[in-house]
Protein backbone atom coordinates (compact mmCIF):
# COMPACT_ATOMS: atom_id res chain seq x y z
CA UNK A 1 0.00 0.00 0.00
CA UNK A 2 1.11 3.48 -0.69
CA UNK A 3 0.81 6.54 1.43
CA UNK A 4 -0.78 9.78 0.45
CA UNK A 5 2.88 11.29 0.06
CA UNK A 6 4.07 8.20 -2.17
CA UNK A 7 1.57 8.89 -4.26
CA UNK A 8 2.19 12.72 -5.05
CA UNK A 9 6.10 11.37 -5.28
CA UNK A 10 5.19 9.21 -7.87
CA UNK A 11 2.12 11.38 -9.34
CA UNK A 12 4.98 14.50 -9.68
CA UNK A 13 7.47 11.62 -10.98
CA UNK A 14 5.17 10.99 -14.04
CA UNK A 15 4.03 14.53 -14.68
CA UNK A 16 7.47 15.02 -15.36
CA UNK A 17 7.82 12.66 -17.62
CA UNK A 18 4.96 12.95 -19.59
CA UNK A 19 6.24 16.36 -20.20
CA UNK A 20 9.31 15.05 -21.13
CA UNK A 21 7.58 12.72 -23.40
CA UNK A 22 5.30 15.71 -25.08
CA UNK A 23 8.55 17.72 -25.16
CA UNK A 24 10.22 14.94 -27.13
CA UNK A 25 7.02 15.05 -29.80
CA UNK A 26 6.42 18.60 -30.23
CA UNK A 27 10.22 18.78 -31.22
CA UNK A 28 10.14 16.04 -33.45
CA UNK A 29 12.66 14.22 -31.48
CA UNK A 30 10.70 11.15 -32.33
CA UNK A 31 13.64 8.31 -32.47
CA UNK A 32 13.90 9.52 -28.53
CA UNK A 33 10.42 9.03 -28.11
CA UNK A 34 9.83 5.34 -29.33
CA UNK A 35 13.00 4.62 -26.64
CA UNK A 36 10.16 5.27 -23.79
CA UNK A 37 8.58 1.97 -25.30
CA UNK A 38 8.92 -1.30 -23.96
CA UNK A 39 9.91 -3.83 -27.30
CA UNK A 40 6.18 -5.43 -26.13
CA UNK A 41 4.49 -2.46 -26.73
CA UNK A 42 0.67 -2.21 -27.51
CA UNK A 43 -0.17 1.20 -29.21
CA UNK A 44 -3.82 0.99 -29.63
CA UNK A 45 -6.89 3.49 -30.22
CA UNK A 46 -10.02 2.30 -30.63
CA UNK A 47 -12.58 3.65 -32.74
CA UNK A 48 -15.48 5.16 -30.96
CA UNK A 49 -19.38 5.00 -32.46
CA UNK A 50 -22.61 6.97 -31.31
CA UNK A 51 -24.28 3.82 -29.65
CA UNK A 52 -26.73 3.48 -27.18
CA UNK A 53 -25.83 3.88 -23.31
CA UNK A 54 -24.03 1.07 -22.43
CA UNK A 55 -23.10 -0.23 -25.89
CA UNK A 56 -19.80 0.71 -26.69
CA UNK A 57 -17.73 -1.71 -25.94
CA UNK A 58 -14.22 -1.35 -26.31
CA UNK A 59 -13.40 -4.30 -25.65
CA UNK A 60 -14.85 -6.86 -28.18
CA UNK A 61 -13.11 -8.74 -30.44
CA UNK A 62 -11.35 -7.18 -34.07
CA UNK A 63 -13.04 -3.97 -33.16
CA UNK A 64 -11.44 -1.49 -35.86
CA UNK A 65 -8.91 1.04 -34.56
CA UNK A 66 -6.90 4.12 -35.60
CA UNK A 67 -4.20 2.71 -34.32
CA UNK A 68 -3.15 -0.86 -33.36
CA UNK A 69 0.83 -0.90 -33.06
CA UNK A 70 3.62 -3.22 -31.77
CA UNK A 71 7.08 -1.42 -31.48
CA UNK A 72 7.67 -2.47 -35.19
CA UNK A 73 5.03 -0.38 -36.95
CA UNK A 74 5.21 2.23 -34.35
CA UNK A 75 8.98 2.12 -35.69
CA UNK A 76 7.96 2.22 -39.27
CA UNK A 77 5.50 4.91 -39.16
CA UNK A 78 8.63 7.22 -37.80
CA UNK A 79 10.48 6.11 -40.67
CA UNK A 80 8.46 6.83 -43.17
CA UNK A 81 8.39 10.63 -41.67
CA UNK A 82 11.99 10.52 -42.05
CA UNK A 83 11.85 10.00 -45.75
CA UNK A 84 11.00 13.11 -47.00
CA UNK A 85 8.19 11.52 -49.04
CA UNK A 86 5.46 11.52 -46.38
CA UNK A 87 3.53 13.83 -48.35
CA UNK A 88 0.79 14.27 -45.53
CA UNK A 89 3.82 15.49 -43.18
CA UNK A 90 5.49 17.70 -46.11
CA UNK A 91 6.22 20.37 -44.57
CA UNK A 92 6.04 19.09 -41.04
CA UNK A 93 2.90 20.34 -39.02
CA UNK A 94 3.60 22.78 -36.41
CA UNK A 95 2.39 20.27 -33.73
CA UNK A 96 1.82 21.01 -29.62
CA UNK A 97 0.94 18.71 -26.99
CA UNK A 98 -0.78 19.74 -23.82
CA UNK A 99 -1.11 16.83 -20.95
CA UNK A 100 -2.60 17.43 -17.47
CA UNK A 101 -5.33 15.38 -15.27
CA UNK A 102 -2.42 13.33 -14.51
CA UNK A 103 -3.04 10.34 -12.15
CA UNK A 104 -2.02 7.16 -10.55
CA UNK A 105 -4.63 4.50 -11.36
CA UNK A 106 -3.07 1.17 -9.93
CA UNK A 107 0.44 0.08 -8.91
CA UNK A 108 1.52 -3.14 -9.16
CA UNK A 109 4.39 -3.80 -7.29
CA UNK A 110 7.15 -0.73 -6.74
CA UNK A 111 8.30 -1.12 -10.22
CA UNK A 112 4.48 -1.19 -12.52
CA UNK A 113 2.56 1.97 -12.59
CA UNK A 114 -0.83 2.79 -14.47
CA UNK A 115 -1.22 5.78 -15.24
CA UNK A 116 -4.11 7.99 -16.73
CA UNK A 117 -3.50 11.74 -18.57
CA UNK A 118 -5.56 13.47 -20.65
CA UNK A 119 -4.22 15.51 -23.73
CA UNK A 120 -4.58 17.72 -26.39
CA UNK A 121 -2.94 18.20 -29.38
CA UNK A 122 -3.04 20.61 -32.08
CA UNK A 123 -1.91 20.72 -35.24
CA UNK A 124 -1.66 23.62 -38.05
CA UNK A 125 -0.91 21.65 -41.05
CA UNK A 126 0.32 23.95 -44.02
CA UNK A 127 -0.85 27.22 -44.74
CA UNK A 128 -3.39 27.34 -41.82
CA UNK A 129 -5.86 23.88 -41.63
CA UNK A 130 -6.12 23.55 -38.25
CA UNK A 131 -6.70 20.42 -35.92
CA UNK A 132 -7.52 19.73 -32.35
CA UNK A 133 -6.90 15.99 -30.72
CA UNK A 134 -8.73 15.13 -27.85
CA UNK A 135 -8.44 12.27 -25.49
CA UNK A 136 -7.28 10.29 -22.25
CA UNK A 137 -4.46 7.64 -22.37
CA UNK A 138 -3.96 4.91 -20.08
CA UNK A 139 -0.57 3.98 -19.77
CA UNK A 140 1.20 0.59 -18.01
CA UNK A 141 4.74 1.77 -17.22
CA UNK A 142 7.40 -0.51 -15.41
CA UNK A 143 10.50 0.47 -14.40
CA UNK A 144 13.84 -1.53 -15.77
CA UNK A 145 17.20 -0.80 -15.10
CA UNK A 146 16.03 2.04 -13.20
CA UNK A 147 14.12 3.90 -16.23
CA UNK A 148 10.17 3.63 -16.63
CA UNK A 149 9.44 2.24 -20.44
CA UNK A 150 5.83 2.37 -21.14
CA UNK A 151 4.41 -1.58 -22.49
CA UNK A 152 1.03 -0.53 -23.03
CA UNK A 153 -0.69 2.96 -24.08
CA UNK A 154 -4.50 2.74 -24.56
CA UNK A 155 -5.75 6.05 -26.14
CA UNK A 156 -8.92 6.62 -25.66
CA UNK A 157 -9.51 10.10 -28.31
CA UNK A 158 -12.72 11.81 -28.01
CA UNK A 159 -13.79 11.99 -31.67
CA UNK A 160 -16.09 10.10 -33.61
CA UNK A 161 -15.37 11.76 -37.22
CA UNK A 162 -11.58 12.59 -37.37
CA UNK A 163 -9.04 13.93 -39.57
CA UNK A 164 -6.25 12.42 -40.73
CA UNK A 165 -3.98 11.32 -37.60
CA UNK A 166 -0.55 12.17 -38.41
CA UNK A 167 0.68 12.68 -34.70
CA UNK A 168 1.00 10.56 -32.17
CA UNK A 169 -0.38 10.89 -28.42
CA UNK B 1 -31.32 21.90 -66.57
CA UNK B 2 -27.66 23.05 -67.03
CA UNK B 3 -26.25 20.89 -69.52
CA UNK B 4 -22.42 20.38 -67.95
CA UNK B 5 -21.74 17.70 -70.72
CA UNK B 6 -19.06 20.71 -72.40
CA UNK B 7 -17.06 19.81 -68.79
CA UNK B 8 -15.86 16.63 -70.81
CA UNK B 9 -13.95 16.46 -73.77
CA UNK B 10 -14.62 12.58 -75.40
CA UNK B 11 -12.45 13.22 -77.99
CA UNK B 12 -9.40 14.55 -76.57
CA UNK B 13 -9.48 12.88 -73.21
CA UNK B 14 -10.08 16.25 -70.75
CA UNK B 15 -11.92 16.83 -67.97
CA UNK B 16 -12.48 20.81 -67.19
CA UNK B 17 -11.20 21.30 -63.64
CA UNK B 18 -15.10 23.06 -62.82
CA UNK B 19 -16.29 19.39 -62.84
CA UNK B 20 -14.35 19.20 -59.18
CA UNK B 21 -14.97 22.66 -57.64
CA UNK B 22 -17.87 24.61 -59.40
CA UNK B 23 -20.70 25.18 -56.77
CA UNK B 24 -23.71 24.62 -59.44
CA UNK B 25 -22.00 21.58 -60.58
CA UNK B 26 -21.52 20.15 -57.21
CA UNK B 27 -25.47 20.86 -56.52
CA UNK B 28 -26.48 19.41 -59.75
CA UNK B 29 -24.66 16.18 -58.90
CA UNK B 30 -26.91 15.93 -55.77
CA UNK B 31 -29.94 15.24 -58.03
CA UNK B 32 -28.43 14.08 -61.00
CA UNK B 33 -26.01 11.35 -59.99
CA UNK B 34 -26.28 11.08 -56.22
CA UNK B 35 -30.21 10.78 -56.79
CA UNK B 36 -30.05 7.97 -59.53
CA UNK B 37 -27.32 6.21 -59.37
CA UNK B 38 -27.29 2.96 -56.96
CA UNK B 39 -25.33 3.82 -53.62
CA UNK B 40 -23.96 1.35 -50.76
CA UNK B 41 -25.60 1.17 -47.50
CA UNK B 42 -23.99 -1.54 -45.74
CA UNK B 43 -23.31 -5.22 -45.76
CA UNK B 44 -26.08 -7.57 -44.32
CA UNK B 45 -23.73 -9.14 -41.95
CA UNK B 46 -24.35 -5.98 -40.00
CA UNK B 47 -28.06 -6.36 -39.98
CA UNK B 48 -28.82 -9.95 -38.87
CA UNK B 49 -31.82 -10.05 -36.69
CA UNK B 50 -35.24 -8.07 -37.30
CA UNK B 51 -35.04 -4.59 -36.04
CA UNK B 52 -31.48 -4.50 -36.35
CA UNK B 53 -30.77 -0.56 -38.10
CA UNK B 54 -27.68 1.02 -39.39
CA UNK B 55 -27.72 5.12 -40.25
CA UNK B 56 -26.09 6.05 -43.10
CA UNK B 57 -25.78 8.50 -46.00
CA UNK B 58 -27.02 8.50 -49.40
CA UNK B 59 -25.31 11.42 -50.99
CA UNK B 60 -25.99 14.56 -48.20
CA UNK B 61 -29.32 12.37 -47.52
CA UNK B 62 -29.13 10.84 -43.88
CA UNK B 63 -30.87 7.33 -43.98
CA UNK B 64 -32.23 4.46 -42.04
CA UNK B 65 -31.80 1.09 -42.84
CA UNK B 66 -33.91 -0.92 -41.27
CA UNK B 67 -34.33 -5.42 -41.45
CA UNK B 68 -38.11 -5.46 -40.40
CA UNK B 69 -39.78 -8.54 -38.82
CA UNK B 70 -40.53 -10.30 -42.26
CA UNK B 71 -36.86 -10.07 -42.77
CA UNK B 72 -36.79 -7.47 -45.45
CA UNK B 73 -34.36 -5.07 -45.48
CA UNK B 74 -36.21 -1.18 -45.55
CA UNK B 75 -34.13 2.30 -46.23
CA UNK B 76 -35.62 5.27 -44.52
CA UNK B 77 -34.56 9.18 -45.01
CA UNK B 78 -33.93 9.98 -41.38
CA UNK B 79 -35.85 13.25 -40.58
CA UNK B 80 -38.97 13.54 -38.92
CA UNK B 81 -41.86 14.49 -41.33
CA UNK B 82 -43.24 16.87 -38.44
CA UNK B 83 -40.39 19.53 -38.67
CA UNK B 84 -37.90 17.44 -40.53
CA UNK B 85 -35.34 16.51 -37.64
CA UNK B 86 -32.97 13.84 -37.75
CA UNK B 87 -34.47 10.66 -35.86
CA UNK B 88 -31.92 8.64 -34.66
CA UNK B 89 -28.61 9.79 -33.95
CA UNK B 90 -27.41 6.49 -33.41
CA UNK B 91 -25.11 4.33 -36.09
CA UNK B 92 -26.33 0.95 -35.01
CA UNK B 93 -29.03 -0.70 -32.97
CA UNK B 94 -32.09 -2.87 -32.75
CA UNK B 95 -35.39 -0.84 -32.13
CA UNK B 96 -39.01 -1.36 -33.08
CA UNK B 97 -39.60 1.92 -33.27
CA UNK B 98 -38.15 5.35 -33.89
CA UNK B 99 -39.18 8.57 -31.98
CA UNK B 100 -38.17 11.88 -32.59
CA UNK B 101 -36.07 13.77 -29.72
CA UNK B 102 -38.17 17.10 -30.93
CA UNK B 103 -41.79 16.59 -30.26
CA UNK B 104 -42.01 12.48 -30.27
CA UNK B 105 -43.51 11.45 -33.00
CA UNK B 106 -42.89 7.79 -33.20
CA UNK B 107 -42.60 5.56 -36.68
CA UNK B 108 -41.91 1.72 -36.49
CA UNK B 109 -39.27 0.23 -38.41
CA UNK B 110 -41.55 0.09 -41.42
CA UNK B 111 -42.01 4.02 -41.95
CA UNK B 112 -45.34 3.74 -40.40
CA UNK B 113 -46.27 6.61 -38.30
CA UNK B 114 -47.67 4.57 -35.07
CA UNK B 115 -47.54 7.76 -32.10
CA UNK B 116 -48.51 11.48 -32.43
CA UNK B 117 -48.37 13.10 -29.25
CA UNK B 118 -52.15 14.73 -28.23
CA UNK B 119 -53.39 13.55 -30.81
CA UNK B 120 -56.82 14.07 -29.41
CA UNK B 121 -56.12 16.95 -27.35
CA UNK B 122 -54.61 18.79 -29.90
CA UNK B 123 -55.10 17.61 -33.52
CA UNK B 124 -58.38 16.79 -32.35
CA UNK B 125 -57.96 13.37 -34.26
CA UNK B 126 -58.24 14.57 -37.61
CA UNK B 127 -54.62 14.09 -38.75
CA UNK B 128 -54.17 10.86 -41.30
CA UNK B 129 -51.12 9.29 -39.80
CA UNK B 130 -50.62 7.17 -43.26
CA UNK B 131 -50.02 10.15 -45.15
CA UNK B 132 -47.49 10.61 -42.96
CA UNK B 133 -45.18 8.22 -42.98
CA UNK B 134 -41.33 8.29 -42.71
CA UNK B 135 -39.97 8.87 -46.55
CA UNK B 136 -39.18 5.42 -48.37
CA UNK B 137 -36.34 4.94 -50.42
CA UNK B 138 -38.17 3.35 -53.47
CA UNK B 139 -35.51 0.83 -54.20
CA UNK B 140 -33.40 -1.48 -52.22
CA UNK B 141 -31.44 -4.57 -53.71
CA UNK B 142 -28.63 -6.74 -52.59
CA UNK B 143 -25.58 -8.21 -54.32
CA UNK B 144 -23.41 -11.05 -52.35
CA UNK B 145 -25.04 -8.85 -49.36
CA UNK B 146 -23.96 -5.39 -49.93
CA UNK B 147 -27.22 -3.75 -50.02
CA UNK B 148 -27.40 -0.73 -52.02
CA UNK B 149 -30.46 1.62 -52.54
CA UNK B 150 -31.58 4.31 -55.05
CA UNK B 151 -33.63 7.22 -55.07
CA UNK B 152 -35.00 6.66 -58.71
CA UNK B 153 -37.77 4.45 -58.95
CA UNK B 154 -37.54 3.85 -62.47
CA UNK B 155 -33.83 2.76 -62.51
CA UNK B 156 -32.01 -0.20 -63.89
CA UNK B 157 -31.88 -2.85 -61.48
CA UNK B 158 -29.01 -3.31 -59.25
CA UNK B 159 -27.68 -6.92 -61.34
CA UNK B 160 -28.12 -4.53 -64.38
CA UNK B 161 -26.36 -1.53 -62.95
CA UNK B 162 -23.45 -3.42 -61.54
CA UNK B 163 -23.17 -5.55 -65.32
CA UNK B 164 -19.63 -6.91 -65.69
CA UNK B 165 -18.60 -5.34 -62.44
CA UNK B 166 -20.49 -8.13 -60.43
CA UNK B 167 -17.40 -10.49 -62.34
CA UNK B 168 -14.81 -8.78 -60.42
CA UNK B 169 -16.55 -8.67 -57.30
CA UNK B 170 -17.21 -12.18 -57.19
CA UNK B 171 -13.58 -12.64 -56.90
CA UNK B 172 -14.03 -10.80 -53.17
CA UNK B 173 -17.34 -11.78 -52.11
CA UNK B 174 -18.01 -14.65 -53.54
CA UNK B 175 -14.77 -16.88 -53.20
CA UNK B 176 -16.00 -18.73 -49.81
CA UNK B 177 -18.50 -20.29 -48.95
CA UNK B 178 -19.46 -18.10 -45.92
CA UNK B 179 -18.59 -15.01 -47.89
CA UNK B 180 -17.55 -11.38 -46.62
CA UNK B 181 -18.18 -10.73 -42.60
CA UNK B 182 -18.16 -6.77 -41.13
CA UNK B 183 -15.62 -6.71 -38.09
CA UNK B 184 -17.20 -4.05 -35.75
CA UNK B 185 -16.51 -0.45 -35.63
CA UNK B 186 -16.14 2.38 -38.56
CA UNK B 187 -13.46 4.70 -39.69
CA UNK B 188 -15.36 7.58 -40.21
CA UNK B 189 -12.86 11.17 -41.14
CA UNK B 190 -13.39 14.27 -43.55
CA UNK B 191 -10.91 15.03 -46.21
CA UNK B 192 -10.36 18.20 -48.60
CA UNK B 193 -10.90 16.86 -52.04
CA UNK B 194 -13.60 16.46 -54.40
CA UNK B 195 -15.48 13.03 -53.96
CA UNK B 196 -14.60 12.10 -57.79
CA UNK B 197 -10.96 12.19 -56.85
CA UNK B 198 -11.31 9.34 -54.75
CA UNK B 199 -13.21 7.31 -56.44
CA UNK B 200 -11.22 7.88 -60.01
CA UNK B 201 -8.14 6.54 -58.16
CA UNK B 202 -9.46 3.31 -56.83
CA UNK B 203 -11.36 3.37 -60.20
CA UNK B 204 -8.19 2.96 -62.10
CA UNK B 205 -5.46 4.95 -61.14
CA UNK B 206 -2.46 2.69 -60.81
CA UNK B 207 0.05 5.73 -61.56
CA UNK B 208 0.13 7.31 -58.50
CA UNK B 209 1.89 4.42 -56.57
CA UNK B 210 4.94 5.31 -57.25
CA UNK B 211 5.34 9.01 -56.39
CA UNK B 212 2.38 9.24 -53.66
CA UNK B 213 3.52 6.22 -51.73
CA UNK B 214 7.34 6.78 -52.76
CA UNK B 215 7.61 7.13 -48.75
CA UNK B 216 6.17 3.29 -48.36
CA UNK B 217 9.04 2.14 -50.85
CA UNK B 218 11.69 3.82 -48.95
CA UNK B 219 10.79 1.99 -45.89
CA UNK B 220 10.76 -1.35 -47.50
CA UNK B 221 7.01 -1.82 -47.14
CA UNK B 222 6.18 -1.95 -50.52
CA UNK B 223 6.58 -4.51 -53.31
CA UNK B 224 10.23 -6.35 -53.29
CA UNK B 225 10.46 -5.30 -57.10
CA UNK B 226 9.91 -1.82 -55.77
CA UNK B 227 6.76 -1.00 -58.14
CA UNK B 228 3.26 -2.04 -57.60
CA UNK B 229 2.91 -4.03 -60.73
CA UNK B 230 3.46 -7.68 -61.59
CA UNK B 231 4.67 -9.26 -63.98
CA UNK B 232 2.23 -10.44 -66.34
CA UNK B 233 0.92 -7.67 -68.21
CA UNK B 234 -2.94 -8.11 -69.42
CA UNK B 235 -3.41 -11.39 -68.00
CA UNK B 236 -2.95 -11.29 -64.04
CA UNK B 237 -1.68 -7.20 -64.05
CA UNK B 238 -4.33 -5.09 -65.35
CA UNK B 239 -6.86 -2.27 -65.26
CA UNK B 240 -10.53 -2.84 -66.48
CA UNK B 241 -12.24 0.05 -67.61
CA UNK B 242 -16.36 -1.20 -66.91
CA UNK B 243 -19.65 -0.47 -68.00
CA UNK B 244 -21.45 2.41 -66.07
CA UNK B 245 -18.61 3.74 -64.90
CA UNK B 246 -17.35 0.98 -62.64
CA UNK B 247 -13.79 0.04 -63.00
CA UNK B 248 -10.75 -2.71 -61.30
CA UNK B 249 -7.39 -2.89 -60.71
CA UNK B 250 -5.72 -5.86 -60.30
CA UNK B 251 -1.98 -6.57 -59.98
CA UNK B 252 0.24 -9.16 -58.05
CA UNK B 253 2.64 -8.11 -55.50
CA UNK B 254 5.27 -9.74 -53.70
CA UNK B 255 6.53 -7.85 -50.69
CA UNK B 256 9.69 -6.78 -49.77
CA UNK B 257 9.23 -8.46 -46.45
CA UNK B 258 6.83 -11.35 -46.80
CA UNK B 259 3.56 -11.97 -45.34
CA UNK B 260 3.05 -13.37 -41.49
CA UNK B 261 3.21 -17.37 -41.97
CA UNK B 262 -0.22 -17.91 -40.42
CA UNK B 263 -2.09 -15.10 -43.22
CA UNK B 264 0.01 -16.77 -46.02
CA UNK B 265 -1.51 -20.20 -44.95
CA UNK B 266 -5.16 -18.31 -44.78
CA UNK B 267 -4.70 -17.45 -48.40
CA UNK B 268 -4.03 -20.50 -49.89
CA UNK B 269 -6.87 -22.13 -48.14
CA UNK B 270 -8.96 -19.35 -50.09
CA UNK B 271 -7.53 -19.55 -53.29
CA UNK B 272 -8.45 -23.39 -52.93
CA UNK B 273 -11.69 -22.64 -52.02
CA UNK B 274 -12.07 -20.16 -54.81
CA UNK B 275 -11.16 -22.95 -57.11
CA UNK B 276 -14.69 -24.86 -56.15
CA UNK B 277 -16.76 -21.86 -56.69
CA UNK B 278 -15.60 -19.39 -59.57
CA UNK B 279 -14.13 -19.93 -63.50
CA UNK B 280 -11.03 -20.53 -63.77
CA UNK B 281 -10.48 -17.15 -65.64
CA UNK B 282 -11.05 -15.49 -61.99
CA UNK B 283 -9.84 -18.27 -59.41
CA UNK B 284 -6.30 -17.57 -60.99
CA UNK B 285 -7.03 -13.65 -60.04
CA UNK B 286 -8.15 -14.22 -56.88
CA UNK B 287 -5.25 -13.10 -54.05
CA UNK B 288 -3.89 -10.51 -55.80
CA UNK B 289 -4.53 -7.06 -54.81
CA UNK B 290 -7.81 -5.97 -56.10
CA UNK B 291 -8.83 -2.28 -56.21
CA UNK B 292 -12.02 -1.13 -57.33
CA UNK B 293 -15.22 1.63 -57.64
CA UNK B 294 -18.61 1.12 -57.89
CA UNK B 295 -20.24 4.27 -59.66
CA UNK B 296 -20.26 7.00 -57.95
CA UNK B 297 -18.76 6.52 -54.74
CA UNK B 298 -18.45 2.99 -53.38
CA UNK B 299 -14.72 1.86 -53.51
CA UNK B 300 -13.18 -1.55 -52.61
CA UNK B 301 -9.39 -2.22 -51.73
CA UNK B 302 -8.10 -5.48 -50.47
CA UNK B 303 -4.15 -6.03 -49.89
CA UNK B 304 -2.21 -7.92 -47.42
CA UNK B 305 -5.38 -10.15 -46.32
CA UNK B 306 -7.39 -6.86 -45.63
CA UNK B 307 -10.39 -5.58 -47.23
CA UNK B 308 -11.23 -2.20 -46.98
CA UNK B 309 -15.15 -1.02 -48.34
CA UNK B 310 -15.73 2.83 -48.24
CA UNK B 311 -18.10 5.31 -49.35
CA UNK B 312 -17.05 8.93 -49.98
CA UNK B 313 -19.64 10.87 -49.19
CA UNK B 314 -19.73 14.11 -50.80
CA UNK B 315 -19.96 17.05 -48.73
CA UNK B 316 -19.66 19.87 -50.94
CA UNK B 317 -17.26 20.20 -53.66
CA UNK B 318 -14.34 21.07 -51.64
CA UNK B 319 -14.61 18.23 -49.00
CA UNK B 320 -15.88 14.52 -48.18
CA UNK B 321 -16.23 12.35 -45.84
CA UNK B 322 -14.98 8.57 -45.40
CA UNK B 323 -16.92 5.75 -44.02
CA UNK B 324 -14.49 2.68 -44.01
CA UNK B 325 -15.63 -0.52 -42.78
CA UNK B 326 -13.02 -3.69 -42.49
CA UNK B 327 -14.32 -7.06 -43.75
CA UNK B 328 -12.91 -10.55 -44.15
CA UNK B 329 -14.00 -14.14 -45.24
CA UNK B 330 -16.03 -15.47 -42.67
CA UNK B 331 -13.67 -18.43 -42.35
CA UNK B 332 -11.23 -16.43 -40.86
CA UNK B 333 -9.14 -17.76 -37.90
CA UNK B 334 -8.97 -15.23 -35.01
CA UNK B 335 -5.56 -14.88 -35.29
CA UNK B 336 -5.61 -13.82 -39.50
CA UNK B 337 -8.41 -11.85 -38.25
CA UNK B 338 -5.88 -9.63 -36.41
CA UNK B 339 -3.02 -9.64 -38.34
CA UNK B 340 -5.76 -8.39 -41.68
CA UNK B 341 -7.47 -5.40 -38.89
CA UNK B 342 -3.93 -4.39 -37.54
CA UNK B 343 -2.77 -4.35 -41.47
CA UNK B 344 -5.86 -2.44 -42.80
CA UNK B 345 -5.48 0.33 -39.69
CA UNK B 346 -1.53 1.06 -40.48
CA UNK B 347 -1.70 1.33 -44.06
CA UNK B 348 -5.43 2.17 -44.26
CA UNK B 349 -7.24 3.93 -42.14
CA UNK B 350 -7.07 7.70 -41.02
CA UNK B 351 -3.61 7.50 -39.65
CA UNK B 352 -2.59 4.58 -42.40
CA UNK B 353 0.43 5.24 -44.22
CA UNK B 354 -0.79 4.74 -47.37
CA UNK B 355 -4.16 6.42 -46.61
CA UNK B 356 -2.52 9.89 -45.30
CA UNK B 357 -0.65 10.42 -48.69
CA UNK B 358 -3.86 9.77 -50.72
CA UNK B 359 -5.85 12.53 -48.69
CA UNK B 360 -3.07 14.98 -49.05
CA UNK B 361 -3.17 14.73 -53.00
CA UNK B 362 -6.95 15.06 -53.50
CA UNK B 363 -7.16 18.08 -51.07
CA UNK B 364 -4.08 19.68 -52.82
CA UNK B 365 -5.97 19.07 -56.29
CA UNK B 366 -8.91 21.20 -54.94
CA UNK B 367 -6.84 23.86 -53.46
CA UNK B 368 -4.89 24.69 -56.79
CA UNK B 369 -7.68 23.73 -59.03
CA UNK B 370 -10.81 26.50 -57.58
CA UNK B 371 -8.52 29.70 -58.81
CA UNK B 372 -11.26 31.61 -61.34
CA UNK B 373 -7.84 31.32 -64.28
CA UNK B 374 -6.89 27.64 -63.50
CA UNK B 375 -10.26 26.30 -64.11
CA UNK B 376 -9.79 27.01 -67.64
CA UNK B 377 -7.38 24.33 -68.41
CA UNK B 378 -8.50 21.33 -68.23
CA UNK B 379 -7.07 18.38 -66.95
CA UNK B 380 -5.17 15.63 -68.43
CA UNK B 381 -6.94 11.79 -69.26
CA UNK B 382 -5.20 10.98 -71.90
CA UNK B 383 -2.75 8.01 -71.29
CA UNK B 384 -3.46 4.52 -72.82
CA UNK B 385 -6.53 5.87 -74.45
CA UNK B 386 -7.20 3.72 -77.32
CA UNK B 387 -4.91 1.36 -76.73
CA UNK B 388 -7.45 -0.88 -74.72
CA UNK B 389 -8.18 -4.45 -75.75
CA UNK B 390 -10.94 -6.76 -74.88
CA UNK B 391 -10.32 -10.09 -73.54
CA UNK B 392 -12.16 -13.33 -73.77
CA UNK B 393 -11.15 -14.74 -70.08
CA UNK B 394 -12.72 -11.48 -68.44
CA UNK B 395 -15.11 -8.20 -69.15
CA UNK B 396 -14.22 -4.79 -69.91
CA UNK B 397 -11.78 -3.23 -71.54
CA UNK B 398 -8.26 -4.44 -70.35
CA UNK B 399 -5.04 -2.79 -70.55
CA UNK B 400 -2.43 -3.29 -68.29
CA UNK B 401 -0.72 -0.81 -65.39
CA UNK B 402 -0.77 2.33 -65.82
CA UNK B 403 -3.37 3.72 -68.06
CA UNK B 404 -6.39 6.14 -68.07
CA UNK B 405 -8.60 4.59 -69.85
CA UNK B 406 -10.90 2.95 -66.69
CA UNK B 407 -10.55 6.47 -64.98
CA UNK B 408 -11.75 8.44 -67.87
CA UNK B 409 -14.74 5.94 -68.09
CA UNK B 410 -15.68 7.60 -64.93
CA UNK B 411 -16.14 11.23 -66.53
CA UNK B 412 -17.75 9.58 -69.71
CA UNK B 413 -20.55 8.38 -67.13
CA UNK B 414 -20.32 11.64 -65.18
CA UNK B 415 -20.86 13.32 -68.62
CA UNK B 416 -24.12 10.76 -69.62
CA UNK B 417 -25.86 12.03 -66.38
CA UNK B 418 -24.83 15.15 -66.40
CA UNK B 419 -26.64 16.54 -69.62
CA UNK B 420 -29.29 18.77 -69.77
CA UNK B 421 -31.98 16.08 -70.56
Amino acid sequence: MMDAADRTRLRHEFEELLYYEAWLLDNDKLEEWLELFTDTIRYWAPVRGNLEPGREDLSQPHLLAHFDDDKTSLTLRVKRLRTGAAHAEEPRSRIRHFVSNVQILETDGPDRVKVSSNFQVFRSRWEGTEHLFVGCREDWWRRIDNTWRNEERFILLDHNVLENITVFF
Amino acid sequence: MTDWSHLVDLEKCTVSPRVFVDEEVYRDEQERIFGRCWLYLAHESQLPNPGDFVTHYMGEESVLVCRTASGKIRVFLNSCRHRGARMCRLDAGNAKAFTCPYHGWTYDNQGRLIGVPQFKEAYYEELNREDWGLIEVPRVESFRGLIFACFDENAQSLDAYLGDMKWYLDLIFNKTEGGMVVLPGLHRWNLGGNWKLAAEQFNGDNYHTGAAHESMLKIGLGPANGKFLGDRPWVRDFEAKLENGHGWINFKIDMAGGVPAPLAHHMEQIQAAARQRLTPAQSELVGCVHVGNVFPNFSILTFLGFLTIRVWHPRGPYNMEAYSWAMIEQEAPPEVVEIARKMQILTFSPSGIFEQDDGEMWGNSVKALRGIHRRNFPLNYQMGAGHGRTDPDKPGLIHPPSTEIGIFGVYEQWQALMGGA
